[in-house]
């Protein structure tokens, strides 16, 4: 007996009838991302650099020696493998325990402060940083991909309540979501 | 006619006109009117009633200070209790009515009470009421609700949508008067990021009502052209209708964004209110001066209110609060007034000056008596005369409206609500604001000063040193030339003796001068406890207007300095936040963001009822057709899971990973049980005590390789765990070398149990699953047929052969889907949380129920656990003491009742057989109880004391709660199974 | 309503995302120390009006153990470190 298991993603439902020529603002939220937690031995502050040197990825700071590492093209087992050569370093995939909403637009900084406590200013969070962070009620990961664009990563099992406060958040600006088209 | 829409000028638009309705009664008034200013100019005055005496009452203010004009804004869900109508922009179609009043409010039955006012004084409560106790709650206090009171509570949901959200700026500017508007252009034109707010639909505070021209402008067009340069730089942010009512910790600010109060209908797709968290570095209070209502004998007569009300109702909304006007002041405040109406063509009876000599000068012809103090008003609904004292001669004055003006008081509650308290000031003969550091600091009249120039460049001159102090080159700006302003100093006057009438102090309240005598003498001297004797400054205004003149009275009486006496404590809220702004959208089902495991579609599907634990949602049973009550589906499932299989989801343990040289020990050290010797691919329970000795969790933690494992914790403890977990490796033991992560939301997890198990798990996994290949207690990664990795665990939580399978969350439910399929012909069953509570009853499982906080391991029957000869775990040293080893400590054994079907409820209490139920003969507590369908008997797990030495005794389970006892043999908890046969299959 | 810790790791965040987990001052003693000192490391905690040392676990961002110096009375906050720094310090002194 071969099985053919269906791989569902948490907010199939939640985007089921959204439409689909988006607005200005917009959530996209990828089908299925890679993403590793990647933990640091002994010296935590040592491999932030190294991290960086690998192309087809982004390391998302998440505290002393701890990062989601967020593929854009290698696979999760031949990502994980990459980054276990590299001495003092775990790593744990988490692509199924993560759900990545990319958001942008020209009100998405209006939309967020609505979501988060921090200030998202650019002179005080600015493209490429990153940070766990209350984001609707759940701890979850902000990173600024772009002036106008930052991804959140959000536990799976509040993907949900995270979408559908966000969506509310993003009434007033007319804000749409999607699959992204990958 | 006696109040009435002058031809022209104000800031309406008298383009617009909008009809609206009060008590039933349809008037028209212009868009930029407050409700109370299109009331005005339609001739109603009587507003409100009082609280107490249903004193017929209008308004006193302009503003947000209002006690009077409280009214019931809209109908139905959305009516709005106590707005003030002060504040409430007019729009269309406004529905309004009055409050407090029956049958009407010109003819208020309530008003009696004003007849009992010699009896209704300050603590007459206390005084009245106080026998026989059993009085109060059903008759006294239901009696007085009715009598006294404001607006009703709306009780139907509200359909309204609310928001919170952040801002964070360099610099917050409370108030857009001349002082603040000056301080946000300086501090904004430096490129601070600056946040300008202000409760009013427009900028300009002072300047919107002032007769004065600045910079060759009038104010109020001055006012606008800052507004607009500041609406064009793109670092600061204008925030109209914004009240910041409270300042907090680090310099946070609440504020509260009037969005969508001042439409007809409001938009779905916007908040009516948005409640905002302002995160400042510096912060600059502009919010302005109160002016201070005159105590006099019948100052609470409709058309008694204050010279700045006078003027913002003529200068701002064009309207004339009455057609001969007389003015009561101490100060220049009162002669400007005059000014002003005489220039509009309002008729000034005379300038009651209570000053002997002032250089203020009153328009020509007009009367001005110095040295003279108003005694008593005239008038029903309306005043119609007054009465004054001048040395001894009583004279009698006509009027249908009196502008008082008695000083100022700066707007400093923001400042005071981190613990300092005003400073009284003898020099501005006023409570100024604390110095509170440079973080916060007050500007213009808020800081005491009295023209509109002075704020001009107050203003400027604070903002240039915050910039400068934040890092930002701020360059001087100009101060325009301020034409027609007056000087509004004034000699203070606390009360003017010899009234005919009440003095009111407190208007909202109703509390009068003799009430704060009645305090003083009655020894209620200390200012909070005046304030709570008479009710003074107290609901919804806050004694905003009245607070002041409390405390000066309070130190005339007592031949004080206002210094001596201080004020009451300055809290937040300044002005009434509704509860929809405080909660947000958090509210119903979004109280809170709720869990849902991977395998909810999966349950939903076969029919499962759901139970909310913590944030989780889990499925608790799954009924099938026929099935009437959840019993008989519980007791299926258990029979199921016993002869054949089932299938239950687990996901919503908690799961770590654990990495690192250190994490064996690390284990060693958190668990009281040993786990250094724990071989790769095998899974070991585990116990975490507390520091005290106390059980803190439970779990399996399994070794996947020689530094990693993953450990799983219960549903409910999960956080917890994770936390204690961190505090060891990272405050005890930060030289162990160990990290973990949790991965809970990465796996699906599946328990299926039973029999059949095996069979069934080897048609969806690859791998060997013989006893000998995979034995009790295997745990390692496994291959799905068709090659999904996974990770296999051979444990059990009812006692029978049983898998827990993890699978990456996206795949849980196909794979719980297949697994359904490959067991559907050897009958394995969806089994729920119901189920698993009884499986584990019958083989005497713990969970919380049992690990409440209070047991021990050896009180659970787990004491063989801990291992002592370890130098050291957590909860080691404090477990062997005294009072946790003790032998009557209550133990975990089994009950059956010896009637089979006598239920138990978990929580009864447990009495010897034959003892009276009292807390004396209290034995102990089921603490989990079901019906065992594998034993056709109810059964329990109880905490029995000294239980182990007393199986085979006869004990009573008493039940107060249902008011049954229920006699039960003890016996050991492990029901099913006890040679543990079935696990080993 | 609000108030705000600044993390060394993740910049400043609101009350919200810490949960405080008691005084930080108290060290777990050895196995082998008396019960009174053990008794006092379980039980015994100063409610002091002032200058305090307290754990604030960052829950919600870092997941990191911070002991933040504070005054009980006004809040006002004057460090905040994090606690395996601070420890491994300590070892090291």
């Amino acid at each position: 007996m071969t099985l053919h298991l269906l791989h569902r993603h948490v907010l199939e439902d939640h985007l089921a009838g959204f439409e689909t020529s988006p607005n200005p603002n917009h959530v996209s939220v990828v089908r299925r991302p890679v993403i590793l937690s990647v933990l640091a031995h002994g010296d935590l502050e040592a491999f932030a650099g190294r991290l960086a040197a690998f192309s087809t990825m982004s390391a998302r700071f998440c505290g002393p020696g701890e990062w989601l590492v967020v593929g854009s093209a290698a696979g999760a087992d031949e990502l994980t493998d990459r980054l276990g050569e590299v001495a003092g370093l775990s790593v744990c995939d988490q692509s199924d325990g993560k759900v990545v909403m990319a958001i942008s637009g020209p009100s998405v900084r209006k939309i967020l402060a609505k979501c988060v406590a921090v200030d998202l200013h650019q002179d005080v969070f600015a493209e490429g940083e990153g940070a766990n962070m209350l984001c609707c009620h759940v701890a979850c990961h902000l990173a600024r991909t772009g002036a106008d664009a930052f991804e959140i990563i959000v536990p799976r099992s509040f993907a949900g309540s995270v979408f559908e406060e966000l969506m509310e958040m993003g009434r007033e600006y007319a804000l749409t979501a999607s699959f992204a088209q990958s | 006619m006696t109040s009435y829409r002058l031809d022209r000028g104000g800031a309406i638009n008298r383009a617009q006109a909008l009809t609206f309705t009060f008590d039933g009664r349809s008037y028209k008034g212009f868009q930029g009117d407050t409700l109370a200013s299109a009331l005005l100019a339609n001739d109603q005055m009587l507003m409100g009633r009082s609280f107490k005496y249903h004193r017929p009452r209008g308004p006193v203010t302009a503003g947000s200070a209002e006690p009077n004009a409280l009214m019931t804004i809209g109908s139905g869900p959305r009516a709005e209790p106590n707005a003030r109508a002060t504040m409430v922009e007019l729009h269309q179609g406004l529905v309004a009515s009055s409050q407090n009043r029956w049958p009407s409010l010109r003819y208020d039955i309530g008003a009696v009470n004003s007849l009992l006012s010699p009896f209704l004084g300050a603590g007459f409560y206390y005084k009245t009421f106080m026998w026989p106790a059993a009085f109060w709650e059903k008759i006294y206090e239901p009696l007085i609700r009715r009598a006294a009171g404001l607006g009703k509570l709306v009780l139907e949901a509200d359909p309204d949508r609310y928001e919170k959200a952040w801002a964070h700026c360099d610099l917050l500017v409370v108030g857009a008067g001349p002082a603040g508007l000056m301080a946000a252009l300086v501090a904004g034109r430096a490129g601070l990021r600056v946040i300008l707010a202000d409760e009013s639909l427009s900028a300009g505070g002072s300047l919107l009502s002032e007769n004065v021209s600045v910079g060759g402008m009038r104010a109020a067009d001055f006012a606008r052209t800052l507004a607009e340069e500041l609406a064009s730089l793109p670092n600061v942010t204008l925030m109209a209708r914004t009240t910041v009512f409270g300042w907090y910790d680090d310099m946070v600010f609440g504020a509260v964004e009037r969005v969508q109060k001042h439409v007809a209908s409001p938009s779905p797709e916007l908040p009516v209110e948005r409640l905002w968290r302002i995160a400042a570095k510096r912060a600059i209070l502009a919010t302005g001066a109160e002016e201070r209502p005159l105590v006099f004998g019948g100052n609470d007569r409709p058309g008694v209110m204050t010279a700045t009300a006078a003027r913002s109702y003529l200068n701002r909304y064009g309207v004339a609060i009455g057609g001969k006007v007389a003015i009561f002041t101490n100060g220049g405040s009162g002669y400007r007034t005059a000014a002003d109406l005489t220039a509009c063509g309002v008729e000034v009876t005379a300038v009651i000056d209570a000053r002997p000599q002032s250089i203020d000068v009153a328009p020509a012809g007009i009367r001005v008596i110095r040295n003279a103090g108003v005694i008593g008003t005239k008038g029903r609904h309306r005043i119609e005369g007054l009465l004054l004292d001048r040395s001894g001669f009583e004279e009698v004055v006509g009027c249908d409206a009196l502008a008082m003006s008695g000083g100022w008081s700066p707007i400093v509650h923001l400042m005071c609500q981190r613990g300092e308290k005003p400073v009284w000031s003898e020099e501005k003969q006023s409570f100024l604001a604390p110095d509170v550091g440079p973080a916060f600091t007050p500007v213009g009249s808020a800081a005491g000063l009295q023209t509109v120039s002075d704020c001009l460049r107050d203003g400027a001159a604070r903002a240039m040193a915050m910039s400068a102090a934040l890092g930002f080159a701020a360059h001087a700006a100009e101060i325009p030339d301020v034409e027609g302003e007056y000087d509004a100093a004034f000699a203070p006057v606390w009360y003017v003796p010899g009234a005919k009438d009440k003095a009111f102090v407190d208007f909202q309240n109703d509390v009068a001068v003799a009430d704060l005598g009645i305090a003083q003498r009655e020894g209620f001297r200390h200012i909070e406890h005046t304030k709570r004797y008479t009710t003074a400054g107290m609901a919804t205004d806050q004694g905003k207007l009245g607070n002041v003149n409390t405390s000066g009275i309070v130190a005339a009486m007592r031949g004080v300095s206002p210094a001596e006496i201080g004020t009451t404590t300055f809290r937040p809220f300044y002005t009434p936040v509704s509860f929809g702004a405080l909660a947000g959208v958090a509210r119903g089902e979004h109280a809170a963001p709720s869990r849902i495991s991977p395998l909810h579609g999966w349950a939903k599907k076969n029919g499962a009822s759901f139970v909310e634990a913590g944030l989780w949602y889990r499925s608790a049973w799954f009924a099938r057709d026929g099935e009437k009550t959840w019993r008989e589906s519980v007791d299926r499932e258990v029979a199921t899971v016993r002869a054949h299989a089932g299938l239950c989801d687990v996901s919503t343990l908690g799961k770590i990973e654990i990495f690192g040289a250190g994490a064996a020990e690390f284990l060693d050290r958190v668990y009281c049980n040993g786990f250094l010797r724990l071989p790769v691919g095998k899974a070991r329970y585990g116990l975490m005590l507390r520091e005290d000795g106390i059980v803190f969790d439970d779990g399996t933690t399994s070794r996947l390789g020689d530094n990693h494992y993953v450990m799983t914790t219960t549903t409910a403890y999960a956080a917890e765990v994770m936390s204690h977990l961190e505090l060891c490796a990272q405050t005890f033991w930060p030289e162990l070398d160990v990290r973990f992560v949790s991965v809970s939301d990465q796996w699906a997890q599946m328990s299926l149990a039973g029999p059949k198990a095996r069979l069934i798990m080897s048609r969806v996994v690859q791998d060997d699953l013989s006893d000998a290949a995979f034995p009790f207690l295997a745990a390692r990664a496994v291959t799905l047929r068709g090659g999904l990795k996974a990770r296999l665990f051979r444990i059990s939580f009812s006692g029978e052969l049983a898998y827990e399978l993890a699978v990456p969350a996206g795949y849980g439910e196909a794979v719980a889907d297949a697994i359904m399929e490959a067991g559907r012909e050897d009958g394995v069953c969806a089994y729920g949380v119901e189920a698993l509570n009884v499986l584990r009853i019958e083989k005497g499982f713990v969970t919380h129920n049992e690990l409440d906080g209070r047991t021990t391991a050896d009180d659970v029957g787990l004491g063989r656990m801990m291992a002592m000869q370890k130098p050291d775990f957590i909860g080691k040293r404090l477990s062997t003491r005294f009072g946790l080893t003790a032998a009557d400590r209550l133990q975990m054994v089994g009950l059956k009742p010896v009637e089979p079907h006598k239920e138990i409820h978990a929580g009864a209490h447990l009495l010897k057989d034959q003892a009276k139920p009292s807390l004396a003969n209290d034995q102990g507590y089921v603490s989990s109880a079901c019906f065992s369908p594998t034993l056709g008997s109810f059964i329990a797990l109880a905490m029995l004391k000294s239980g182990r030495e007393r199986i085979g005794e006869r004990i009573v389970v008493w039940d107060a709660l249902r008011g049954a006892e229920v006699p039960v043999d003890v016996c050991s908890p492990v029901f099913v199974d006890p040679e543990t046969v079935k696990l080993h299959l | 309503m609000a108030s705000l810790i600044t993390c060394p790791h993740c910049g400043t965040r609101p009350k919200e995302e810490f949960s405080i987990r008691g005084a930080a001052a108290p060290r777990r003693p050895s196995a082998g120390d008396r019960d009174e000192v053990w008794y006092a490391y379980v039980y015994v905690r100063d409610n002091p009006k002032g200058l305090t040392q307290e754990y604030w676990h960052h829950a919600a961002g870092c997941r990191r153990f911070l002991v933040v110096e504070r005054d009980t009375l006004t809040h006002e906050v004057f460090g905040v470190t994090d606690a395996a720094a601070l420890t491994r310090k300590e070892a090291a002194e």
